[in-house]
């Protein structure tokens, strides 16, 4: 039921992810960051098992810093979606992580780019993508509404309208997403969408 | 490494504070063949002298000159031997470094990751440290780059340098003939010109060996013919 999609666009990569944070058939809260940023320019959208995102997404974030630390100049988006990619493959046979994975960032000299990863380290770099129930919608819609160098208003009307297409036609749709983007300035959560606000604890 | 008897290291403090044994590797690499690289503005050369034991050895089977990967060249002064081990070394770790990302391993990086190799052996048990230094020689996204790796780790980069037998008068030579915007060409004809200051005998494409790498980021060593070429035109 998790969904998660982007795609490329004009000097830019968006990703949306829902915020529903799931255990069978309870909720555990509606407001769950799904996508994690990696560095400036990098972002990570996950789904799969909590436990599994959580702790490999840190371990990458951890690397890419290392990395940084290490020798001065960060990795490409490539580079990382490549380091992600053999990670799940050395895992895959041993002790898999249930985790599937897309990987936005913008590099000076290429741009932006956008990296399809799954669970069994299936790896491919794309314009756009969606993983879960909900990518049987937004991919519908995005292959109708999407075309190369759209501009940002062009790419989040694109992802509300694939947002709009799973609240209506997903049996169990997640309530709330979260848009993050990268481009050139960084990365950076952009908007919440969200049809059910999660009250905090009131007050005694 | 270090099995058994030998967990302690060999090379240890003198009471002055020095590694001694790093200093003798230093000396190893002082006597032996001179070899040399300048950095130009659109590239790098390596050289070095080719002097053979005996008439009879087959000179083509000997290159001293290797590549590390397709952008990285690298010569060295010292132990022949033990340049082919490190040699070894440096391309697994470069293999290893694409094998991660996808992408060439930086010329600082591979550096520093021989210089670790060369480090371990002055710290780790029943080994020595390595007898020779290199001059490492690469093109990449920070452009034409050379680096010194010493027995005892460090490293260094350099604009132009020398090591072996004859290395205070070739960079003497070399401070005078450098100039920060030197083609790669002219770099050729001062590298030939250092070696010809302090070579017995008389030198030829049999006696040398020159690497270069250009804005092409592929390293090569000259065929002889090429060497020749250069060498009539240094006359």
């Amino acid at each position: 039921m998790e969904c998660v999609f982007g795609m490329v666009g004009n000097g830019f990569a968006v990703v949306v992810a829902d915020t529903s944070a799931v255990n069978s058939i309870l909720v555990h809260k509606s407001n769950e960051d799904k996508i994690m940023i990696l560095d400036s320019h990098k972002l990570m959208g996950t789904s799969g098992e909590h436990g599994d995102r959580v702790q490999f997404t840190e371990y990458v974030q951890k690397n890419v810093a290392l990395y940084l630390f290490r020798n001065g100049i960060p990795l490409t988006t490539a580079a990382t979606a490549n380091f992600t990619r053999n990670e799940l493959a050395t895992a895959l046979r041993k002790n898999p992580y249930s985790v599937n994975i897309l990987l936005a960032g913008y590099d000076k000299e290429t741009g932006p780019s956008l990296y399809y990863i799954d669970y069994i380290a299936t790896f491919h770099k794309i314009e756009k993508g969606a993983f879960g129930y909900g990518s049987y919608f937004s991919l519908s819609m995005m292959d109708r509404h999407y075309h190369s160098g759209m501009s940002l208003e062009e790419a989040v009307d694109l992802v509300d309208k694939c947002i709009l297409e799973i609240r209506t036609r997903l049996v169990v749709a997640p309530p709330n997403f979260v848009i993050k983007i990268v481009d050139k300035d960084g990365a950076r959560e952009y908007a919440w969408r969200e049809s059910i606000k999660d009250t905090g604890v009131s007050s005694a | 490494m270090g099995d058994s008897q030998y967990s302690f290291s060999l090379t240890t403090f003198s009471p002055s504070g020095k590694l001694v044994q790093i200093e003798y590797a230093l000396m190893a690499v002082g006597s032996g063949q001179t070899s040399l690289g300048i950095k130009a503005a659109n590239g790098v050369v390596i050289a070095t002298e080719k002097k053979l034991p005996s008439i009879l050895v087959d000179e083509t089977s000997v290159q001293k000159i290797q590549s590390l990967t397709p952008n990285i060249g690298v010569v060295y002064s010292g132990m022949g031997p033990d340049f082919r081990v490190l040699v070894r070394k440096s391309r697994k770790q470069a293999q290893q470094y694409y094998r991660l990302y996808k992408e060439q391993i930086p010329v600082t990086q591979l550096v520093r990751e021989t210089a670790a190799v060369m480090q371990e052996f002055t710290q780790s048990g029943g080994v020595r440290p390595f007898g020779v230094s290199l001059l490492v020689a690469g093109f990449d996204a920070d452009g034409p780059q050379l680096y010194q790796v010493d027995p005892s780790g460090s490293y260094f980069s350099w604009k132009a340098s020398a090591m072996g037998k004859n290395v205070s008068n070739a960079k003497s030579f070399l401070e005078k003939r450098y100039t920060d915007d030197m083609e790669l060409d002219d770099a050729v004809h001062t590298a030939i010109l250092t070696l010809k200051e302090g070579f017995e005998g008389q030198i030829s494409s049999k006696n040398i060996e020159i690497g270069i790498i250009g804005t092409d980021r592929n390293f090569r060593v000259l065929t002889p013919s090429e060497v020749d070429d250069y060498l009539g035109e240094v006359e």
